[in-house]
């Protein structure tokens, strides 16, 4: 495989085909790349040995005092006497796990002390966006594509960052999955990328014998189409194709792992199989909701508890099953909009706050740590005295992740209007 | 009507049998042994999309020949031959003042249909704290779903989706079964197209709502935030109208001690203001000042004409409204058209759509792409699919398609954007394979569609009569008639065709 004539090349010219619609009207304007993405330099060659990057996104502000849980900062306490989790030694059921003496896991995290230990797992804290909304839909947007309060940005920074490298494999024929119904922003943009709801389920209806012949004239009738509905047909058509060829259904995680039995379990499994598969799929969004907590946060028990669970586990055994096979070509983040008040409200819960904890997993992370410039949790150390502060850029962590794990340079496509400072969490 | 009384006693018969299978027929699989062997089938091309033409926007859109099947498209749940025939009759003016005037039109046989089948619809709010969840939330969405494809107030239907988006409620969660049915009748139908600080206040003393925003928990020194960052961001001045944090902080305390009644079963489910819950202390929400101590009740009220008059909630609705009916990205002129009737009328949502609905300017609008809802009730009305297990239509199609009605959990709605329902075309496509087949327990009935057509040129014309109103574009009636096989074709090719129409690009747009 040498030369750009074997890289894919058809998406360079649906790039500068996307930057000719740009503003020819609001819904080409609406899904196109930015007019300023210079054209790719076709001096990059093709390499295989990029990362898959998953990304997840956990939906309605998570609780990072909770996930990670600062049980060396005496102000925690002060500020959570319903909701802290009690440090390592208080000989409470549902103390913290010690990570390094100042942060801990709460119980349900513990399922990722192994990752945590053989160094693969790597948390951030008093991380985020530095923008100050607390808006749910604002700060998701802003974060997704990956530069705040700018109204022309309609991509995000993983599909920019798909449109913007030669495909990790020449042939693929879907480089960039959105696990749900609509494709998140985060991938928006990325060519070759679509929404993919269950990939164990996902074939026309009807009669089989027929199934080609159908699916041939729809191709046909879909090639005229406004751009937008054509490129998600086709799409959508190849999808099948590849989607078919991988059993989803007889998967038999590695190393006895065992996925959570729920929807984001399932769809953890799925992506560890289409992984293996590697049928050229070079990136994968999932999200996870409900984390909003506002009322009866249920640390313990309850809707976070069994939130973390369901997240933890399902990270767990994606490490299990990936790594006992000596899988180690993905990283995997875990991010939300903005963490949650430092306080404790009035209703057992918390409300929209500033900085959280990022988790980051994968085969080339520097982890096994905390990493964080922590600025306590004092009232006059906070956030607009109530949230936590945030003292990394989340993009200084997925800056890195794309050039270094991603084989990307185009930082400024990635990231516009951002010079990343990376923090040294990859090797 | 033949329609309702076939779905009588289809519904009578609603609860024999299990689930109407549904999954898609498997192949079989290959195990994953590496890429290897032959992808699908016959060989795509890469670079086949340099065709000339290519880029044009909405050029496989259908270009009515005249705004009136357009005016049609945006106020009805699809098009159907009488509503076809109805706006032929009555004339662009004659059928928009028709559909506006709700009220007069006769919709008498399906609301005793839907009353007869589906009475947990129509109890008082302690009546539905000892039913089943499950049973409530299945009789709401079928109702709903029935209604949208059955309901001759089309344009009511349409604001109902809209309203329900806005004032978006997740059915689901917790009490939500239990409340929602109430909000569904009270709030979002009755006053749909009524006046939008009516409706506003009727969400306000919602019970539905002021749970599923954790009103309930916001108390004098426990402050909950939820509710009322989400009253101004989402439901009345936009994210960008202007208010601070500090207004959140304020308003939440004039909501203090506003919820329902959960305990007492005599009265549950029913608004409940508790004075003993309420922050007393003066506020100051977007710069004016709240103080009613004698009668805090007020705290909110005068907290909703505040936020009713801020200018920031007439340009906030008029944008959101003009980009449901009229595209994407309405013109300033019109959005400024929309507010100046807003504040004319207080709010009266038929001015305002009439407004936007004019026909010089739908004549300018571009395509709107169908959210699936849209899309399904379209196939539906299409074909006037008998609809039997109407569940099946919400379990399974607008399941995979991800819209199930009022299943989206963040308080913002389902969105109307394309980028968020452009990507998933294969569930669009498979809806019409499982109604054309009968896959979902609603029936088409093929002879009576047809008539005496028989030959692909015949059958093509009633599908471009039943589902473009005699607009399909030169393009489509080739592909289909070169899908039909010479002579006669049989049943099966007849329903592919059907299907193939409704997944073709331009049954994708109204």
């Amino acid at each position: 495989m040498s030369g750009h004539q074997d890289c894919g090349c058809p998406e360079y010219m649906e790039l500068s085909r996307r930057q000719f619609l740009a503003g020819t009207g609001a819904t080409a304007a609406a899904l196109s790349l930015p007019a300023w993405l210079p054209k790719v330099s076709f001096a990059q060659h093709f390499s295989s040995t990029r990362d898959v990057m998953i990304s997840i996104f956990l939906r309605g502000a998570s609780d990072g005092l909770t996930i990670c849980v600062p049980h060396g900062d005496p102000n925690y306490y002060t500020a959570r006497p319903g909701l802290a989790v009690l440090p390592p030694d208080s000989g409470d059921p549902d103390r913290a796990i010690d990570l390094d003496g100042f942060f801990g896991f709460p119980q349900p995290l513990g399922v990722l002390m192994d990752a945590y230990n053989d160094g693969t797992l790597l948390i951030v804290h008093a991380s985020g966006s530095q923008d100050a909304s607390r808006s749910h839909f604002d700060a998701q947007r802003f974060m997704e594509v990956g530069k705040p309060r700018d109204p022309t940005l309609g991509s995000g920074w993983l599909g920019r960052h798909i449109a913007s490298v030669p495909p990790k494999d020449p042939n693929a024929l879907v480089r960039g999955i959105g696990v749900g119904y609509g494709l998140q922003m985060t991938l928006q943009g990325g060519p070759k990328t679509l929404p993919v709801p269950d990939m164990d389920n996902y074939g026309l209806r009807g009669n089989p014998g027929t199934q080609q012949e159908r699916q041939a004239w729809i191709e046909a009738a879909y090639a005229d189409a406004q751009q937008d509905l054509a490129d998600a047909a086709d799409n959508a058509l190849a999808t099948i194709g590849l989607l078919e060829q991988i059993d989803f259904a007889n998967y038999q995680p590695a190393g006895g792992a065992v996925y959570p039995n729920s929807p984001f379990g399932y769809s953890m499994k799925s992506t560890a199989a289409l992984i293996k598969a590697d049928v050229g799929v070079e990136a994968v969004h999932l999200d996870k909701g409900g984390w909003d907590t506002h009322n009866n946060q249920g640390v313990f028990e309850g809707q976070m508890y069994t939130l973390m669970t369901d997240l933890a586990q399902s990270m767990a055994a994606f490490h299990t099953d990936m790594f006992t096979e000596d899988r180690t070509d993905w990283t995997m983040v875990a991010m939300s909009e903005f963490g949650r008040v430092v306080a404790e409200n009035g209703s057992e819960g918390t409300d929209h706050g500033h900085g959280n904890a990022m988790l980051v997993l994968g085969g080339s992370i520097d982890g096994g740590r905390v990493l964080t410039q922590w600025p306590g949790l004092a009232p006059e150390q906070r956030y607009q005295g109530r949230d936590l502060q945030v003292t990394i850029d989340y993009r200084d962590i997925l800056a890195e992740i794309v050039q270094n794990r991603l084989e990307n340079p185009n930082l400024d496509i990635v990231f516009p209007d951002y010079t990343p400072t990376f923090k040294g969490v990859t090797i | 009507m033949k329609a309702m009384k076939e779905l009588d006693s289809w519904l009578k018969e609603q609860d024999r049998g299990g689930e109407a299978s549904d999954r898609p027929s498997r192949r079989g699989f290959l195990t994953a042994a590496g890429l290897g062997g032959a992808l699908f089938g016959a060989g795509r091309a890469q670079a086949g999309k340099d065709v000339p033409g290519h880029h044009s926007l909405g050029d496989t859109a259908p270009a009515p020949a005249s705004t009136m099947l357009k005016l049609v498209r945006r106020v009805t749940l699809g098009l159907t031959e009488e509503e076809v025939a109805r706006v032929d009759e009555l004339g662009y003016e004659g059928y928009l003042d028709y559909q506006l005037d709700y009220e007069a039109i006769d919709d008498s046989e399906l609301e005793a249909l839907i009353e007869h089948n589906f009475p947990s619809l129509f109890l008082d709010p302690p009546e539905y704290r000892e039913l089943m969840n499950g049973q409530l939330i299945g009789d709401l969405l079928t109702a709903t779903v029935i209604r949208s494809i059955l309901s001759k107030r089309q344009l009511h239907q349409r604001m109902v989706e809209f309203w329900t988006d806005h004032f978006n409620i997740d059915v689901r969660v917790g009490l939500g079964p239990k409340l929602k049915p109430v909000d569904d009748r009270d709030v979002i139908r009755r006053h749909a197209l009524g006046y939008f600080p009516d409706l506003l206040r009727a969400s306000v003393r919602s019970p539905a709502m002021l749970f599923y925003l954790d009103n309930y928990a916001n108390r004098v020194g426990n402050p909950n935030e939820n509710y009322a960052r989400e009253l101004m961001e989402l439901h009345t001045l936009g994210v960008d109208g202007g208010y601070r944090e500090s207004d959140v902080v304020e308003l939440a305390r004039c909501l203090t001690g506003w919820g329902f009644e959960s305990r007492r079963p005599e009265t549950f489910g029913t608004f409940l203001f508790d004075p003993r819950f309420h922050d007393n202390d003066p506020k100051v929400v977007l710069g004016e000042i709240i103080f009613n101590p004698a009668d805090p009740i007020q705290d909110i009220e005068e907290a909703l004409d505040i936020l009713l008059a801020h200018p920031s909630t007439a340009r906030f609705i008029s944008t959101k409204m003009a980009k449901w009916l009229w595209g994407y990205d309405p013109p300033e002129s019109l959005i400024e058209q929309v507010v100046g009737v807003y504040d004319a009328t207080g709010g009266d949502i038929r001015e305002m759509i009439r407004v936007i609905l004019r026909q010089g300017r739908l004549r300018t609008a571009p395509p709107k792409l169908k959210r699936p809802y849209h899309l399904t009730t379209s196939v539906i009305r299409s074909v006037s699919a008998d609809l039997g297990r109407a569940r099946g239509l919400w379990a399974n199609l607008l399941g995979e398609a991800g819209h199930i009605p009022m299943y989206w959990n963040p308080p913002d709605g389902y969105p109307d954007t394309l980028e968020h329902w452009v990507g998933l075309q294969l569930s669009r496509w498979n809806i019409g394979f499982a109604v054309m087949n009968n896959e979902i327990g609603t029936r088409v009935n093929l002879a009576a569609l047809l008539g005496d057509a028989r030959t692909p040129t015949a059958i093509v014309d009633r599908i471009d009569a039943l589902l473009f109103g005699g607009e399909m574009t030169a393009a489509l009636r080739d592909e289909l008639i070169g899908f039909l096989p010479g002579g006669e074709p049989n049943e099966s090719q007849i329903r592919d065709a059907f299907a193939l129409a409704m997944a073709s690009p331009s049954f994708q747009w109204y």
